[in-house]
């Protein structure tokens, strides 16, 4: 993607009477560091860019913005937000239109074809990070590192993030305005990370998320970075009842971890964020596509495809499997 | 399990089929586990998913949940939405680890006496025979 083409885009579409502002990636203060960008006008949108290094998910914005009450007389901000989006960010966006979370004529998405995304962790282990600020690029088939003026390139399987080796949908699915020609799906890897655990058998799991699940601190930041976590009344703040205790142990992280999987369960679109801020780097990836390749499987249902359907666990089929039953 | 190792096990049932079902074993003076401490609920479509995991951490050793036969649900298609629901929250319990024979799920309608002893049975020897899951109660209760 040409960089000229996306800034002027971004210009255009963030110098609009009828845009509030425009949520895109710019460079972040060191290093390979990417960070989210707001832009009210047309100079702010000046150093948007779309890199492999621009995994965060922008559909978070979306609802996350309070919505505090109007005071009496004054009119309601009508005018949109836009939004840049890959492939996966588009999902997310079409699943919160299909629960009504946010609505069409709200929004400008703006779509990014998206060849895959580098995995931060990875890229830092193998060519650490410098404080000079560096830069990635696509080339034809593989990564180019550029730091200190020095061009490095990688072959795009040694840094291509996890969740992008498995993605189906690389393009979005839901666009305004696409900034490029769509790019070819690629084959996705099976899922080794699901497969090993299905393996084990009931002891060898427990023991797999014990051990996993005791390193969660309780930050929530999973569910503050999920594009779909935005109940403004969460079980988890709730006092009365109490589903889930505050106090940090085994019994309760694991009863977290089961409620914030299964309120993703039919909805989970696969980005990847709450897997990349973890700070315990739990692997919550995990959890969630075997939830959605349960779906996927035995349900039929697919989120995030179509804004249209029905929200998967608030519909059923009268032949929807009962095998478990007694 | 209570003091004399017998399993605990929380029971919701609907209160059109289910509970009716139990109450026609008791008045048909069917035989069955002692083990099974109900719950009325109007509809299985009434049960949150995460009532079965709070009674599971509140220290239950298996967990039923039974209700209408698909089709003969009193509102038409609660039992439809639950079937949909438990039956992903037993895919995840497995997942995690839980042993799969502490939650069940069936359909007893009012007039299945004889098959409600058998799905008690079956779920109390499944709850006695699971794997142990100490570290996932919350504390200790005595029932």
């Amino acid at each position: 993607m040409e960089l000229e083409k996306l800034r002027e885009t971004a210009a255009e579409i963030a110098a609009r009477d009828d845009v509030k502002y425009l949520i895109g990636w710019k460079k972040g203060s060191y290093g390979y560091r990417v960070a989210p960008a707001f832009a009210e006008d047309a100079e702010g949108a000046s150093d948007f860019i779309f890199s492999p290094l621009c995994t965060a998910n922008l559909a978070t914005y979306l609802t996350l913005v309070e919505k505090l009450p109007l005071p009496r007389g004054q009119e309601p901000d009508k005018r949109k937000v836009a939004l840049m989006v890959k492939g996966c960010d588009s999902r997310a966006v079409t699943q919160l239109l299909v629960e009504k979370g946010i609505h069409r004529e709200e929004v400008i998405i703006i779509g990014c074809p998206c060849p895959g995304m580098v995995d931060p962790d990875l890229l830092n282990k193998k060519y650490p990070e410098t404080e000079e600020t560096a830069e990635l690029k696509w080339d034809n088939d593989g990564f180019v590192i550029v730091r200190d003026g020095e061009e490095t390139k990688v072959p795009r399987e040694e840094l291509l993030d996890e969740k992008c080796q498995l993605c189906r949908y690389p393009n979005p699915v839901v666009s305004d305005i696409m900034l490029d020609d769509p790019v070819k799906a690629w084959e996705p890897v099976e899922d080794e990370g699901v497969k090993e655990i299905e393996e084990k058998a009931v002891e060898g799991r427990w023991d797999y998320w014990q051990q996993e699940f005791s390193n969660c601190i309780r930050c929530y930041s999973c569910r503050n970075v999920c594009p779909l976590c935005y109940c403004q009344d969460c079980i988890l703040d709730r006092q009365n009842p109490d589903w889930v205790y505050r106090s940090v142990n085994f019994s309760e992280n694991t009863a977290f971890n089961i409620a914030r999987a299964f309120h993703l369960a039919g909805r989970c679109i696969e980005c990847g964020e709450c897997e990349r801020v973890c700070p315990a780097n739990i692997p919550l990836g995990k959890i969630n596509r075997k939830l959605a390749r349960e779906v996927r499987d035995k349900y039929g249902f697919e989120p995030g495809l179509d804004p249209d359907a029905e929200p998967f666990q608030a519909s059923y089929k009268p032949d929807d499997p009962e095998d478990f039953i007694l | 399990m209570s003091a004399n190792n017998e399993p605990n096990i929380v029971a919701f049932l609907c209160n059109w089929c289910s509970y009716a079902g139990a109450d026609l074993a008791g008045t048909s003076r069917v035989q069955y586990p002692s083990n099974i401490n109900v719950i009325r609920v109007m509809c299985t479509g009434r049960i949150n998913p995460l009532f079965v995991v709070n009674a599971l951490q509140q220290g239950a050793d298996g967990v039923l949940v039974s209700g209408c036969h698909p089709g003969d649900c009193h509102y038409m298609e609660g039992n439809y939405f639950a079937r949909r629901r438990l039956g992903m929250l037993k895919d995840l319990l497995e997942y995690v680890g839980v042993d799969p024979r502490r939650f069940h799920m069936s359909w007893v309608s009012a007039s299945e006496g004889h098959k409600w002893k058998e799905v008690v049975e079956k779920t109390v020897e499944d709850a006695r025979e699971a794997r142990s899951y100490e570290g996932f109660r919350r504390r200790q209760i005595d029932w």
